[in-house]
């Protein structure tokens, strides 16, 4: 790969990341009134608050301040939840394995699901199968994920009492939150794949390759979907800020123990070394998938792999 | 005379459009000997690959068989099922070189795992065995530096060289037919002459029966035996390469080789000066090319003419009296 391509989107990572960091950062200054005093709630005293300010670097310029802040999220140090009274690296680390079990699941399943949908919708253009396809997806996509999430929650909790309304017990309850979070992403990978086979099997090299005679099933699932899997890489890397913030909700309908309900109660709690933390990785997360997306879409792609 | 390897009668073909049914292919007749090269020349849009297409039943979805039969060595391919042309004519029977070269190669494999894909169905062994076959197929088409190309992807190459790559693809599959259609069109004059020659030498050594399709007077010199001249779907002469420079018969030979006199080669240039194709949706009635025509007759518009064999391995489609 070429070393200049590399610098150039490595370079362009990072600045990324301190964009993020300080908007991050700027969260607590931007909410109006005085961050000591919207934390510490109206009944703190002029003492505390004081006290408050001193610790937390507060009555310094804001980039000296920055610079405290990001010099210990380095050293992994978000410092302390208010509400808690916890360090916030230890909240979050308990917190982001139930949050990555579930958006990695729905991710699994949106591609599993909508890359099978969309091949054969392709495959079987015009056919009931295409229909159903493109119906199913504009329902998912049509429907709040809070509402889609409440639904199943009524239907196969309450009513059908397949699965737990809720909570973190064992692998019964990931399935509706995962469904409810993937089914809607799913709709966003079968229609592209559908498009970009329909387009690749009218290729001059998928006629070439059928005219040596190579078996229909080989046809589709190395020439024509190999071909069709680069942009939907890119695809997959896109959504993620969406299945992201889908989860947030997800979370709070399904009171999944993750991320993003913390994210939610401390918002509400006015926790701002949580909720600064929280948008940091979350951040963080959805920059790194960029990357990777850009360093993996030239891998599978010759064409962009340069000489070096 | 020896049974011809492919024997297409009266093919009529259509396809649909929003303006009506195109008549793409109409009472089209062409025989291949075993073992030549024949050549099937005629303006852009006269039918040339579909034509090709067709014989691998590689059917766009608006296609419509209107009749006819397309033998290969005696069996009908218009009855078969696409599984069945997958499996016992593509490739191992009849091959197709396509108009484009640039994009007829899988771009996301190496040109080694698209010759050895090949190779493994058609040849099957072990590795080391296919590794020499693709070694000797790269060398046999004269592309230097074998081991190094197969390493390569498609969009490293000139034009020349995956044109040459195709071909050596195609044989690879070892088929008794190979469709060439316009394969030097995409490339300079200097690197067709080179192309020509490689696929001429090829030809005698493997004994393989070559259609070559070309927009090109001067390729038909160079490499056919024995050549059909289309016109809107219908062959209208079927000459011997030599015949049909030396006393064509068809008014609309007769055109194209009187014409090819000046440097310039290519049929589409040529024609221009004396109107175009018709239009293939409501296409003139009787000869399609009566608007054309200075030997018009009354009857050509009534009827198409059929082709009638005017001498041995000569045969015309014209209502015209002195045929020759
Ligand atoms: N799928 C299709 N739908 C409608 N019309 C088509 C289709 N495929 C080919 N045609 C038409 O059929 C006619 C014959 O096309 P064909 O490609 O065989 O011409 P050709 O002789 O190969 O021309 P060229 O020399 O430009 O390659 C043209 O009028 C073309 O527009
Ligand atoms: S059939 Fe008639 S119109 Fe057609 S080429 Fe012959 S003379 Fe001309
Ligand atoms: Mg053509």
């Amino acid at each position: 790969m070429n070393k200049k391509f590399l610098l150039n989107r490595f370079g362009r990572t990072l600045l990324t990341l301190v964009g993020v960091s300080i908007i991050a950062f700027m969260i607590l200054h931007l909410a109006p009134g005085d961050p000591a005093r919207i934390m510490l709630g109206q009944f703190a005293t002029e003492e505390n608050i004081e006290i408050f300010r001193e610790q937390h670097h507060l009555n310094e310029p804001l980039p000296v301040q920055y610079g405290a802040w990001i010099t210990g999220v380095m050293q992994g140090n978000f410092g302390y939840s208010i509400r808690y009274n916890r360090p916030v690296h230890e909240l979050i680390w308990t917190r982001m394995w139930p949050t990555l079990t579930l958006t990695v699941s729905a991710l699994v399943l949106a591609v599993i699901l909508g890359f099978t949908l969309g091949i054969l919708a392709a495959i079987k253009r015009n056919s009931w199968l295409d229909y159903i396809t493109t119906i199913q997806a504009m329902f998912w996509i049509s429907i709040p994920a809070f509402w889609l999430g409440i639904l199943f929650l009524y239907f196969f909790g309450l009513r059908l009492r397949w699965f737990p309304i809720g909570g973190m017990a064992g692998l019964a309850s990931l399935v509706l939150p995962v469904f409810a979070l993937g089914l809607r992403e799913e709709a966003w990978f079968a229609r592209p794949m559908r498009s970009e086979m329909l387009e690749v099997l009218n290729q001059a090299y998928i006629r070439s390759a059928r005219a040596r005679g190579i078996k229909e099933r080989v046809i589709i699932t190395k020439h024509a979907l190999r071909n069709a899997l680069i942009p939907l890489v890119t695809m997959i890397a896109l959504r993620l800020p969406w299945i992201i913030g889908g989860s947030v909700v997800i979370e709070v309908v399904f009171a999944w123990g993750g991320m993003g309900s913390l994210l939610v109660n401390s918002v509400l709690a006015r926790d701002f070394p949580v909720v600064q933390a929280i948008l940091l990785l979350i951040s963080f997360a959805v920059v790194m998938a960029n990357l990777f997306a850009d360093l993996l879409y030239s891998v599978i792609d010759p064409r962009i792999r340069l000489e070096d | 005379m020896m049974s011809p390897i492919l024997d297409i009668n009266d093919l009529y073909l259509s396809f649909s459009t929003e303006e009506g049914e195109l008549e793409a292919i109409n009472g089209l007749n062409l025989e291949v000997e075993q073992g030549k090269i024949h050549g099937l020349i005629g303006e852009t849009g006269c039918g040339k690959s579909v034509t090709g297409r067709t014989v691998l039943g590689l059917f766009d979805s608006n296609t419509m068989i209107k009749g006819g039969e397309i033998l290969y060595n005696g069996d009908d391919l218009l009855s078969k099922t696409q599984h069945e042309l997958q499996r016992d004519y593509r490739g191992n029977e009849i091959a197709m070189i396509f108009q484009d070269p640039g994009s007829s190669l899988n771009p996301v494999f190496k040109i080694e795992d698209q010759l050895d894909e090949v190779l493994r169905i058609y040849q099957p062994g072990k590795k080391a065995e296919r590794r020499k076959k693709m070694i000797a197929a790269l060398n046999a088409v004269k592309l230097p530096d074998p081991e190094r190309l197969l390493k390569k992807y498609p969009h490293q190459l000139s034009g020349g060289m995956k044109q040459r790559v195709m071909i050596a693809l195609n044989l690879a599959c070892q088929p008794s037919l190979l469709i060439a259609d316009e394969p030097t069109t995409a490339l300079d004059v200097s690197i067709q002459a080179q192309f020509i020659n490689v696929l001429k030498e090829l030809q005698k050594e493997i004994d393989i029966t070559i259609l070559y399709i070309t927009h090109d007077m001067a390729v038909v010199s160079e490499i056919c035996d024995q050549v059909s001249v289309m016109y809107a779907g219908r062959i209208v002469e079927d000459v011997s390469m030599e015949d049909l420079f030396n006393k064509p018969v068809h008014p609309y030979s007769k055109l194209l080789v009187s014409s090819v006199l000046g440097p310039e080669t290519n049929i589409d240039n040529l024609v221009e000066i004396s109107g175009s194709v018709p239009r293939l949706i409501n296409p003139p009635p009787g000869c399609r090319f009566h608007p054309r025509c200075e030997h018009m007759k009354p009857e050509c518009k009534e009827e198409p003419p059929v082709l009638k064999e005017v001498a041995p391995g000569h045969q015309v489609a014209c209502f015209k009296e002195d045929l020759s």
